[in-house]
């Protein structure tokens, strides 16, 4: 991966594609290279919809080799949801090709004279693209199929929906899955609406002739890759749990626990979680059969498996297995317990292109303000149809639910820097809530995900029992996270590697055997700190004040059932998580 | 007082059906058992659940929905609730995982562990069994006998519909045969009902 592809969607007479040496940007993989870009390239002050603004799209680090769940891609912008930088990744087929194609990165800059909409097509021999208004407003669902008639079943599509051609801030962008669909979304932050706003509906991607990145240190890389696989397998999450449960096991769990946002954050349980928990999921989904049904990889080269398919109770195919976060923002969060009204909404929202945790969140939003009722899932399938088809009311929704407040005056709205808050409440588990209130992407789990951080020796041991450990593992967290996100390692390999300092190892040995670096625990580290520094800066010029680093005021004042807690950290502890 | 037979349903069902039952022990089952013990007593005792599988593979126990880190200081109570899953993925299971590093992001929700009270009566607890626990000792449980609400019951019958049809073989209540699908509807309004399955 040895070069960038720039397409220039403004350049005079019609969009200009060119491929030039990566540069300065040689040796970073996924958020490391999105975000670099952005902040180097990007005004932060810049409208996120306006020709500044660029998109850029890169593969992890081992993306297009051998190594097992090098799968994921990162996609950055300046985001039109928080106002910051934004990193949002997914897995799907196109990491691994584009990487075979040798693009550290493809980058969507300016923006065109006209509403013309675009198609791209990146192959091994050419770069083309073209103007398809037969794409306007279809779903990705169309879109893929219509890629497929024209370009054949071995390409992988990065395309947005409706919602992305209409700029909306919650839209996604889709990759496709080893089965060809639209299934696996870069979600948060609106980046779809970025795609939108650079004209492009669809890229295809066809690494056709293409062979697997070869590693520097082939016999090390093999080694450590075997290594890999069989820490991952042989750990309790990753080698059962996931693959039986999927994410969705989190359900019955965090519902245990009183932290289960439930009916717009206002109980921390949902009295029938029983019903759409991953346990449940999982009895139906095998009884109804069908390939992939209960344990499927989202692309090829995944080891864990924690996705899967889900079929109506007809048999026909409906959507991908709902992962915990959607079954909680469509599922609890709005008081509806229907498995199959879940999985349609969280169909219609990969067709639409719209980031499932923000749709959630914004139609729990809608439902406090009397739009509909808590609990009316036909309701929500009507709000979300109402966002692919462009009305006034689904334009609002699918903006989000800052914007969705705002319009319907609701004070209770779970959002930090204008995106919505995930699946854990963050007075149940007040550590989470430090990374919502301080992210640099805006509310999110995932920027404070990996466990390793203790692991990778990030900030020392800290002791887990002491008051003040909440803002140390955060911060510690979220530099671990970053490194992770840079590697286009899933996330979920996080498990392995906290408890099997063996299996860590084989990370480090993966990664060096192929790039033929040495690096350490401590480079890990300092990459991730130096990619959130990156970050900061940018946000801080782009207006952001540590004011914004808050929760909202609600979760301080209204007791969470049944523990009745609120969020208790202080201001001041949190202007502390970037003091390193 | 009504004997267990008078509250039992027993169901034999077709092979691999007992599976689709094991969610109905994440409601949770009631167990009775002497008062006094610490949760790792109980646990080991009334749940007969070995101490290797106790320290290997249920890494996150709740009492009454706060997660403990030392299951010999908590003490379970009549009338508690003890829930046990398996290690978990993510952030959330991490933080949530008894004795973990990120126990401090969790403290107001941290079960603070209290000392073992006198013995001598009994405590009847709703203990609940998710993910892997509930697959790896669901089956047993579900063999030789479970207490589960009548209620939690009777709505899992009836979410499992036709699907239930296709995998009960036969079905007695108060030791008579009944029709499988009339199964739900000969249940009481609310208590506890002794469940029994055997599979084929």
């Amino acid at each position: 991966m040895d070069k960038i592809l720039r397409i220039n969607m403004g350049a005079a007479g019609g969009p200009k594609a060119k491929t030039e040496a990566v540069g300065a940007y040689a040796g970073l993989g996924g958020r490391a290279l999105t975000s670099s870009l952005v902040a180097k390239e990007v005004p932060p002050t810049c409208h996120p919809l306006g020709e500044e603004n660029k998109l850029v799209i890169a593969p992890g680090l081992l993306s297009g080799s051998a190594a097992a769940m090098s799968g994921r891609i990162s996609v950055g912008c300046k985001s039109p949801l928080t106002g910051g930088i934004k990193e949002a990744n997914a897995g799907g087929q196109p990491s691994q090709m584009i990487g075979r194609l040798g693009y550290a990165a493809i980058v969507l800059e300016g923006k065109p004279a006209d509403d013309t909409l675009y198609r791209v097509f990146i192959s091994k021999e050419k770069v083309e693209i073209t103007p398809d208004p037969g794409l306007k407003m279809l779903g990705n669902y169309a879109v893929v199929e219509k890629m497929k008639a024209a370009y054949g079943d071995k390409v992988a599509c990065i395309s947005i929906g409706q919602a992305g051609e209409m700029k909306l801030s919650g839209a996604s962008i889709a990759f496709t899955d080893m089965e060809q669909r639209p299934t696996r979304h870069a979600g948060r932050g609106g980046v779809g609406a970025v795609m939108g706003a650079k004209g492009v509906k669809v890229i295809v991607v066809d690494d056709s002739g293409c062979p697997v990145r070869a590693p520097q240190n082939p016999e090390a890389f093999k080694e450590a890759n075997k290594a890999w696989v069989a820490g991952l397998r042989k750990h309790a999450v990753t080698g059962q749990g996931l693959p039986a449960y999927g994410t969705n096991v989190l359900t019955n769990v965090i519902n245990e626990a009183g932290a289960y946002p439930t009916k717009n954050f206002m109980w921390g349980r949902f009295d029938t979680c029983a019903k759409i928990s991953g346990e449940a999921q999982a009895e139906l989904e095998n009884a109804r059969g069908g390939a992939g049904s209960a344990t499927h990889g989202c692309h090829r080269g995944c080891v864990i498996r924690c996705s899967g398919t889900f079929y109506d109770k007809d048999g026909h195919y409906l959507t991908k297995q709902p992962e915990y976060e959607t079954v909680w923002a469509h599922g609890g969060n709005c008081g509806i317990d229907d498995i199959d009204a879940i999985a349609m909404l969280d169909r219609l929202d990969d067709d639409f292109g719209l980031d499932t945790i923000e749709m959630g969140a914004t139609i729990g939003v809608a439902m406090e303000a009397g739009v509909i009722q808590f609990g009316d899932a036909q309701g929500a399938i009507n709000l979300v149809k109402e966002v692919g088809k462009g009305t006034p009311l689904g334009r609002i929704l699918g903006s989000g639910a800052a914007v969705t407040g705002r319009c319907f005056g609701v004070e209770r709205v779970p959002v930090v820097k204008g995106q919505s808050m995930p699946a854990y409440d963050p007075r149940g588990v007040q550590g989470i809530g430090v990374t919502y209130a301080t992210s640099t992407q805006g509310a999110d789990h995932t920027a404070g995900y990996a466990v390793t951080a203790n692991i990778l020796g990030v900030g020392g041991k800290v002791d887990a029992l002491k008051p003040e450990g909440q803002i140390e593992l955060s911060r510690n967290l979220q530099i671990a996270t970053t490194a992770i996100d840079s590697t286009g390692m899933c996330l979920f390999i996080a498990f392995a590697i906290l408890d099997q300092p063996e299996t860590f190892q084989a990370l480090l040995d993966l990664i060096n055997g192929f790039t033929g670096a040495k690096m350490t625990g401590d480079d890990v580290t300092t990459l991730g700190k130096n990619i959130l520094k990156l970050e900061r800066d940018f946000n801080l010029k782009a207006g952001f004040t540590r004011q914004m680093d808050r929760l909202p005021d609600y979760f301080k004042r209204e007791k969470l059932p049944p523990h009745n807690v609120t969020f208790m950290v202080k201001d001041a502890e949190l202007d502390q998580v970037y003091n390193w | 007082m009504q004997t267990a037979t008078e509250r039992e349903l027993r169901l034999r069902v077709a092979a691999g059906g007992l599976a689709r039952f094991l969610p109905l022990l994440g409601q949770g089952v009631r167990v009775t058992g002497a008062s006094g013990a610490s949760a790792e007593q109980f646990i080991r005792r009334e749940l007969a659940i070995a101490a290797d599988y106790l320290n290997e593979r249920i890494q996150t126990v709740f009492l009454d929905g706060k997660a403990i880190d030392d299951l010999g200081a908590a003490e379970v109570g009549d009338g508690s609730t003890l829930a046990l899953s398996a290690a978990m993925p993510g952030l959330a299971g991490a933080v949530l995982r008894r004795g973990g590093a990120y126990a401090a992001m969790r403290r107001q929700i941290s079960h603070e562990g209290r000392g073992a009270a006198a013995g001598g009566g009994t405590v009847r607890v709703r203990v609940k069994l998710f993910n892997l626990v509930a697959r790896e000792l669901g089956p047993d449980l579900l063999t030789r006998g479970v207490w589960v609400s009548a209620a939690d019951l009777r709505g899992f019958l009836d979410r499992l519909g036709a699907g239930l049809g296709s995998i009960c073989r036969a079905a007695q209540w108060q030791g008579r045969p009944v029709a499988c699908r009339a199964a739900a509807g000969r249940l009481p309004a609310e208590g506890w009902v002794l469940l029994r399955i055997t599979e084929d």
